[in-house]
């Protein structure tokens, strides 16, 4: 089993059967996982088109919406994700010198983060539910019904941020596998892009948030 | 041993060196300032400055956590190339559009309650005569 340029190297253990060397592996791996991440940006890019069209066309309806919104729960939101992408590529590095035990508590802060995050949302969520801010036709929010086009910013209000928390959720669950994987010592310094690309995904995630923060909460 | 030395070189090669934790905790402090000043500047009013200073603070903290934290400073030709296309053709998207809006007239809402349209939002020349 030794590879095909005809080394003596022993084969390396995670090398699958139609990848030459390691390295080439983790070449393409690297680059489907950007190619990914490009693909997450269209999506969400989608998104952000259309509220720069509404918020064109609405600017003083979304300025008095965005102040419908907790400025404190989003600023908060928005450091708990910064920090959650912190401990993700500590943990990241923790991997790659060895440090198993500094990985998996820096993932475990991580998921805690993600999970605060969530909760805030919930929060946020509920009033909105309360109050009646919803999306479109649901819009029944008394004081903000002399603005035009306030049922829009909060379709878009929810659609941005509910497509964010399914990716939270599933950045989540990414990284939960990823530490199953640190637990039972799969990833190693010698292979551990699968911790690389879970922490990418949790870095886009974080770089979304960046992005929505200011647009929905402060204008 | 021989099997260590190979996957040392390979992934020195694919540029993934130890810079240890301190670059990534030094990104993590600018990236909370920044945020404290776009929270600090959003509440000013600065009119029609507020979204262009909100848009370069998040510019800038989304640049230092794609380089940093995602580590493209070190990432290979291919996966830059990858990344940065399809940021340009959100930019493709979103300023193609606005080339149509600044040279048309307002749209009307998809589905909006009664008592949110306001009168003036009419298309003239597409206004259905409902609205009139």
């Amino acid at each position: 089993m030794s590879s095909s340029d005809g080394s003596h190297a022993p084969r390396h253990p995670h090398l699958a059967g139609h990848f030459d060397t390691i390295e080439k592996q983790d070449y393409a791996a690297r680059l489907g996982m950007w190619l990914f991440l490009g693909t997450e940006v269209l999506l969400f890019a989608g998104l952000f088109l259309g509220y720069t069209v509404y918020r064109h066309f609405y600017h003083e309806t979304f300025h008095h919406c965005s102040r419908a919104l907790s400025l404190n729960l989003g600023a908060t939101n928005t450091v708990i994700l910064i920090t959650s992408s912190l401990f993700v590529a500590v943990a990241y590095w923790a991997v790659k010198v060895n440090k198993k035990g500094f990985a998996l508590f820096m993932l475990a802060l991580t998921i805690l983060c993600a999970i605060a995050f969530l909760c805030i949302k919930y929060v946020e969520y509920r009033h909105k539910f309360q109050v009646g801010e919803l999306p479109g036709k649901f819009f029944h929010a008394e004081e903000l019904m002399q603005y035009p086009a306030a049922n829009m910013y909060f379709t878009i209000y929810f659609l941005t941020t509910g497509l964010h928390a399914f990716h939270v959720i599933v950045g989540m669950s990414v990284l939960i596998w990823v530490a199953k994987g640190i637990w039972k010592g799969r990833y190693t310094p010698d292979y551990y892009v699968p911790v690389e690309l879970g922490a990418l995904y949790w870095h886009l995630v974080d770089l979304v948030w960046i992005f929505l923060f200011p647009l929905l909460y402060l204008i | 041993m021989a099997q260590a030395t190979t996957t040392d070189t390979a992934h020195s090669k694919a540029g993934h060196k130890d810079h240890g934790t301190k670059r990534y905790i030094v990104v993590w402090a600018i990236l909370l300032i920044c945020t404290a000043l776009t929270v600090w500047t959003g509440r000013q009013d600065l009119g029609g400055a507020n979204i262009v200073i909100a848009l370069v603070i998040a510019t800038f903290k989304a640049s230092l956590v794609v380089l940093f934290f995602m580590h493209m400073t070190e990432a290979a030709g291919t996966n830059r190339i990858v990344f940065i296309t399809s940021f340009v053709f959100m930019l493709v998207m979103i300023f193609g559009v606005f080339g149509d809006l600044w040279t048309r007239n307002e749209m009307s809402l998809p589905s909006a309650a009664p008592s949110t349209l306001a009168p003036e939002i009419q298309v003239p020349g597409e206004a259905p005569a409902h609205h009139e």
